[in-house]
């Protein structure tokens, strides 16, 4: 039956896109997949944001404004890139909060007698074992991401609170200068080390194997496995990644606030699933950006300050978070079904 | 892979026919037993291990204490277990536990407490379509829009109620949860026969009504469902509105029995509702779970409670012990791509 | 295999075949003729299922050796082993002298073994080029996109594939060139053995001569192919050897020219059967609406389609992958968004048509995808029937069970579905089995018209058969159905009518005399016979 030879149907060749101007942007490689990945909404999001923000309260820009609403988000802003993290191979974190706390109460407990450099790493090591532990039991025993996590949230926090009962610790002033003072003048330490950490995470993600092999296992593991890739491991060092910048994000917060405190992870989890999700990022796996992840916890981070300079009742921020989430992925979708219906009369 | 036709009753092993060849004889035995048996198992034999360390814990008394506060934990899962049938997740549980209360409390002044408890019902409803609505219609994951919801609710929560002024129960609502019923010589809190009528009542919707067996489909194989000509959004914001009227229920259950209520006192049941769900056999994947094994899971972790009291151990090491009996049982049964 | 009857097939492309392989295969490394793979005693157990049973066979250097059998007869579960996705129970794999170690695709991969899979291994979210040029680089390595892409184009212009952009994430790609590049993707690696399993299932005559030019020029330079396929078609075109496996053994060898289909199809079934199509029941229209009829019918990839179905009526659609097929059986479903200028099912009026709206109308769907989109695997075989019968306020599960038990018995029975009974897992069952249920559920429901997405694409011969005969009995009924297959053969001799589709149009309406195989491949490359 297939004996019978045919043309093969013709197909004009695929054109090169050789625009200039604001049409060139749009269509260049790198915007392209941003765009692909889900960043334009949140970019969106934050300029609209931003502008309004700088309206209504001019002082932002202020040296001191500054460091303060930076040292707000930044530790935010790095548990929602752990939470991508985990999200980019199709999971999710439900103990990001308890690893966090974990990492901040170790941290904390370590600057007492430790060296300054020795406190880190054992803050960073803590983040990584956990990392590894949910790591482990869902790339090798293949249990759902969500349990596993939810398991480990009543672990690892019961772990936290066992390490350190009450806040406290031994964090000191200098520390304090070295992650949440200022590098120069309108210039946040803080934000230069969530930036120097956001670009290494890129570099790893955009410009390694192993970075895709994580987009292309949240894409579709069975894939990943028949090409002959290593799909556990890419799930495993996702996790683990996740746990170490979870915990750069704790001990961010342990400089910041100057004590370790056993609950400090908790309100981080659902903020940071909300600012992945703000960040577009596909809860399917396989697709979020970097950038629109740290605008989307910048946005969701500062909505409570924005509340209290317009003289608002700052619980407000709750309501308007949650808005901002759900419009800003709900928009395109209506905007789509509006569009197709628009289409379907007109045809 | 068990058969959850119908979820709680009996005979899942007839339908393992793939597995049963390759099977020990022991092992073709347990597979008999309904996944939603499971954890009634485990919580006698955990109940039992209680009665040898401490013998005073094998009484009544303490299976009826033990009972109690399962069911309460039972009441605020039952909604979750039909968002996870669904292939849902109801992250706001928490917050609308803590609304449902106060609104309660606030509206029983006014209204009366049984129109009031119908409304503050009947606002947990609201809560679950605008969850589904959300869901099936924007395709936002039930994961972010319950947490925003759950913040939404948070927010309105703290804008809208004064908890100083809410300190009195009204009688109505103390009489069916808190009140001591004298039942054969054994004193009981009402909440138990008032949760095990709901139970028998959500069961026998899941496992012999076309909603309920919808459901199962929808959890299972949503694009199958829709194919099949299944009003899959219907069913899927019915499927939140139950969860969201349930979650309500339970906060009023528990303000009754607890006779306080707060902004925040709903949080413990954000992770514990998830995990009395998972601890009763329900699939995190949609398609499988049982109320009857929601209140299994229950009891086996109020069992855990009462046992960690005992040993004087404190809360922190009953969470960590949580969370390892959900490891386990995901373990057990919780396995990815084993079809 | 003992039969020496010449082959009714196309002679000239078979002997000038197999001359080529002979005539290069000098210059490659593998003396000709050579055996380059051999599997001894092969055995893959799934705790008591016995998957592959003592497989035993000889693949020599620049030869086309196929794998054929029946659906569950273990062929996919051989060439999944020697691609080393799955790990074998016992017995050897040797690759040109050493042994392959197994249960590794990327040891295979290094040992000289390619295999483009059935089930499509590409990541969709990955471009074309990540997809072919990431299995070949360490985890740690740098991946640079520019050039990855430059490769990627430079590796596609070169494989005659130059219409495939490789910065498009594969996801938007359509099926048949999905496939292509999961090929170009397992050439690339220039391996000794090569294998395809079901490659072909997406590719339309072009693509699957496409196909057979790469695998020349492979087996020229030595190395060899082991193709897996159903159509019968092909192997007699490109296949040197075969082995036959039947329940997980080898049932028999054969060498070119040796066969006919027939003997063949009697290897894999191990009973003597033919090829068989029954033929439609004579139209005797006595409903007073057609079954549907719609006059420009516009959806995504649909463009504007006008037909009738008469009650009773086959009408096949037919068309090259992605031309509007699988587009216009969802929009007829109100799966899909859709408008028509007139548009009526079994003489009721429609304006807009959602899958709910659909059944009560009288259609029903037979989908794609059975497993993911046409069964609820963990439910049981019964739930799966009554599926579109639940009704939210009415019973279910084993109430249902019980009173639609009747239905139930006599839908099993008339398909001759093979299961425990209607509690056992839907996901038990074989393939064929599955796609009985899903066609099953609209069975004696009293539909007006049923929809059906190509319900014999990889199932056995003998469920096939089974599937023609419902489909004849659902036109007996005075039901009309409209079925898109893959297959040409099948729509040429079961259909009444088929429609030909071409970039969502309707190329051309074949009826009668004009009815051919050729005829339905000629219009759907455009070529419009008139």
């Amino acid at each position: 039956m297939t004996a019978t030879v045919t043309p093969p149907p013709t197909i004009p060749p695929v054109q090169k896109r050789a625009q200039g101007g604001l049409r060139g942007f749009w269509n260049a490689q790198p915007v392209v997949r941003l765009r692909r990945e889900g960043a334009m909404p949140p970019l969106a999001a934050f300029l609209v944001f931003f502008v309004v923000y700088v309206i209504i309260n001019p002082e932002l820009l202020t040296r001191f404004q500054l460091q303060t609403a930076s040292n707000l988000v930044v530790p935010l802003a790095f548990a929602a890139l752990a939470q991508l993290l985990i999200v980019l191979v199709g999971g999710i974190d439900i103990s990001i909060g308890a690893i966090m706390s974990l990492s901040n109460v170790v941290f904390a407990t370590a600057m007492v007698s430790l060296p300054v450099p020795l406190a880190i790493l054992a803050g960073l090591a803590t983040g990584l074992v956990c990392g590894l532990f949910n790591g482990f039991l869902v790339a090798f025993g293949k249990l759902p991401a969500i349990a596993v996590t939810l398991a480990s949230a009543f672990i690892i926090g019961s772990i936290s609170r066992e390490v350190m009962d009450r806040p406290g610790g031994g964090i000191t002033e200098q520390f304090y200068l070295a992650t949440s003072g200022e590098l120069f003048p309108y210039m946040p330490v803080s934000l230069f080390w969530l930036i120097l950490a956001a670009v290494g995470l890129w570099l790893l993600l955009q410009r390694t194997a192993l970075g895709r092999h994580i987009y292309g296992v949240g894409s579709n593991v069975e894939s990943v496995r028949a090409a002959g890739l290593n799909a556990r491991g890419a799930q495993l060092a996702a996790f683990a990644l996740s746990g170490v910048v979870a915990a750069l994000g704790a001990i961010m917060l342990a400089g910041s606030t100057l004590t370790g405190d056993p609950r400090s992870g908790d309100p981080y989890l659902l903020n940071s699933i909300a600012a992945v999700a703000l960040a577009g990022a596909s809860f399917a796996g396989g697709k979020g950006s970097i950038l629109g992840t740290i605008l989307a916890a910048c946005t969701l981070g500062l909505v409570g300050n924005l509340l209290f300079f317009a003289g608002i009742n700052s619980y407000w921020q709750y309501v308007i978070a949650a808005l901002i989430v759900i419009s800003v992925v709900g928009i395109p979708v209506i905007s789509r079904q509006i569009s197709t219906a628009v289409r379907g009369i007109k045809a | 892979m068990t058969a959850t036709l119908p979820p709680a009753s009996q005979s899942d092993g007839l339908a393992e026919p793939d597995d049963s060849d390759r099977r020990s004889a022991f092992s073709r035995i347990t597979s008999r037993v309904p996944r939603s048996a499971w954890p009634l198992i485990v919580f006698a034999l955990l109940f039992l291990i209680g009665g040898i360390i401490r013998p005073n814990l094998l009484s009544v008394d303490s299976l009826i204490g033990t009972a109690t506060f399962a069911m309460i934990l039972a009441i605020a899962s039952f909604g979750q277990t039909v968002a996870v049938i669904g292939a849902g997740i109801d992250l706001s549980v928490p917050n609308t536990i803590a609304f449902a209360a106060l609104s309660f409390l606030t509206w029983s002044g006014t209204i009366g407490p049984v129109p009031a408890l119908f409304a503050a019902v009947g606002a947990g409803a609201v809560i679950g379509i605008v969850n589904g609505l959300v869901v099936s219609k924007l395709g936002l994951t039930p994961i972010v829009t319950t947490i925003a919801m759950n913040g939404l609710l948070f927010g309105i929560v703290l804008l809208s109620f004064k908890n100083s002024e809410l300190t009195v129960i009204p009688d109505f609502l103390t009489n069916i949860t808190a009140t001591k019923l004298d039942l054969f010589g054994v004193k009981i809190a009402a909440v138990l026969p008032l949760g095990l009528a709901l139970l028998v009542v959500l069961q026998l919707i899941l496992s012999f009504s076309g909603f309920g067996r919808s459901l199962f489909v929808v959890g299972s194989a949503p694009e199958t469902a829709n194919l099949a000509g299944l009003p899959v959004d219907r069913i899927r914001i019915t499927s939140y509105a139950l969860s969201g009227a349930l979650a309500a229920f339970a906060g009023i259950v528990i303000v009754g029995f607890y006779a306080q209520a707060s902004a925040t006192m709903g949080a413990s049941y954000l992770l514990g509702s998830v995990a009395a769900v998972v601890v009763g056999g329900a699939s995190i994947f949609g398609g499988r779970g049982s109320m009857v094994g929601t209140l299994g899971g229950a009891l086996v972790l109020g069992q855990v409670a009462t046992l960690v009291s005992v040993a004087n151990l404190g809360s922190n090491i009953q969470q960590l012990i949580y969370g390892v009996i959900v490891l386990i049982v995901i373990a057990l049964y919780g396995r990815r791509g084993s079809e | 295999m003992a039969s020496r009857t010449p082959p009714p097939q196309d002679i000239e492309t078979a002997t000038v075949a197999s001359v080529e392989p002979a005539a290069t295969a000098a210059a490659a490394s593998a003396a000709p003729g050579a055996v380059l793979v051999e599997v001894r005693d092969l055995i893959k157990h799934y705790g008591a299922v016995h998957a592959v049973d003592d497989v035993t066979f000889d693949v020599r250097a620049g030869e086309v050796h196929a794998l054929v059998g029946e659906n569950g007869a273990g062929k996919s579960t051989v060439a999944k082993m020697l691609a080393g996705a799955v790990s074998s129970t016992s017995g050897s794999i040797t690759v040109d002298g050493s042994p392959l170690a197994g249960g590794s695709v990327r040891d295979a991969r290094k040992a000289g073994v390619t295999c483009a899979f059935q089930e499509l291994a590409l990541v969709p979210d990955w471009t074309v080029a990540e997809n072919l040029r990431l299995p070949d680089g360490a985890p740690l390595k740098g991946f640079s996109q520019k050039k990855a892409t430059a490769a990627a184009r430079e590796l596609l212009a070169g494989l005659e594939l130059a219409h495939i952009d490789p910065a498009a994430p594969v996801s938007t790609l359509s099926l048949a060139d999905r496939q292509q590049v999961e090929i170009a993707r397992a050439i690339a690696a220039k391996p000794k053995v090569l294998i395809l399993d079901e490659a072909s299932s997406a590719l339309a005559p072009p693509g699957v001569q496409w196909l057979f030019r790469r695998i020349r020029e492979l087996t020229a330079t030595g190395s060899s192919v082991i193709y897996v396929s159903h159509r019968l078609g092909e192997l007699a075109e490109i296949a040197d050897r075969g082995t036959v496996l039947r329940d997980g053994r080898v049932a028999g060898s054969f060498v070119r020219g040796s066969w006919t289909d027939d003997q063949l199809i009697s290897m894999m079934a191990g009973r003597e059967a033919t090829r068989h199509f029954p033929s439609a029941p004579p139209l005797s229209s006595t409903a007073p609406h057609p079954a549907l009829d719609v006059e420009n019918l516009v959806s995504s990839g649909v463009d504007g389609v006008t037909f009738r179905v008469e009650a009773g009526e086959i009408l096949g659609v037919g068309g090259l992958q992605g031309h509007g097929q699988a587009e216009l059986l969802r929009a007829l479903f109100g799966a899909a968004p859709a408008r028509a200028d007139r548009w009526s099912i079994a003489g009721k009026h429609i304006r807009r048509l959602s899958p709910v709206s659909a059944v009560r109308h009288g259609a029903g769907y037979v989908p794609e995808d059975r497993k993911r989109e046409g069964l609820a695997l963990g439910l049981g075989v019964g739930e799966n029937l009554v599926t579109p019968w639940l009704r939210t306020f009415g019973l279910g599960g084993r109430p249902l069970l019980a009173s639609q038990g009747g239905w139930i018995k006599n839908v099993l029975a008339s398909l001759s579905v093979r299961t425990r009974g209607p509690l056992e897992h839907a996901g038990a069952l074989s393939g064929g089995n599955q796609q009985k249920l899903v066609f099953g559920r609209w069975t004696d429901r009293d539909r007006k018209l049923v929809l059906l997405h190509d319900p014999t694409r990889g199932i056995d011969v003998r469920a096939k058969q089974e599937l023609y005969d419902a489909i004849i009995e659902l036109s007996r009924q005075g039901v009309g159905v409209v079925w898109f297959s893959t297959e040409v053969e099948e729509l040429v001799h079961v259909c009444h009518r088929v429609l030909v589709l071409y970039r969502g149009g309707i190329a051309d309406e074949l009826q009668g005399d004009r009815l051919t195989a050729d005829a339905v491949v000629g219009a759907a490359v455009g070529a419009k016979t008139r």
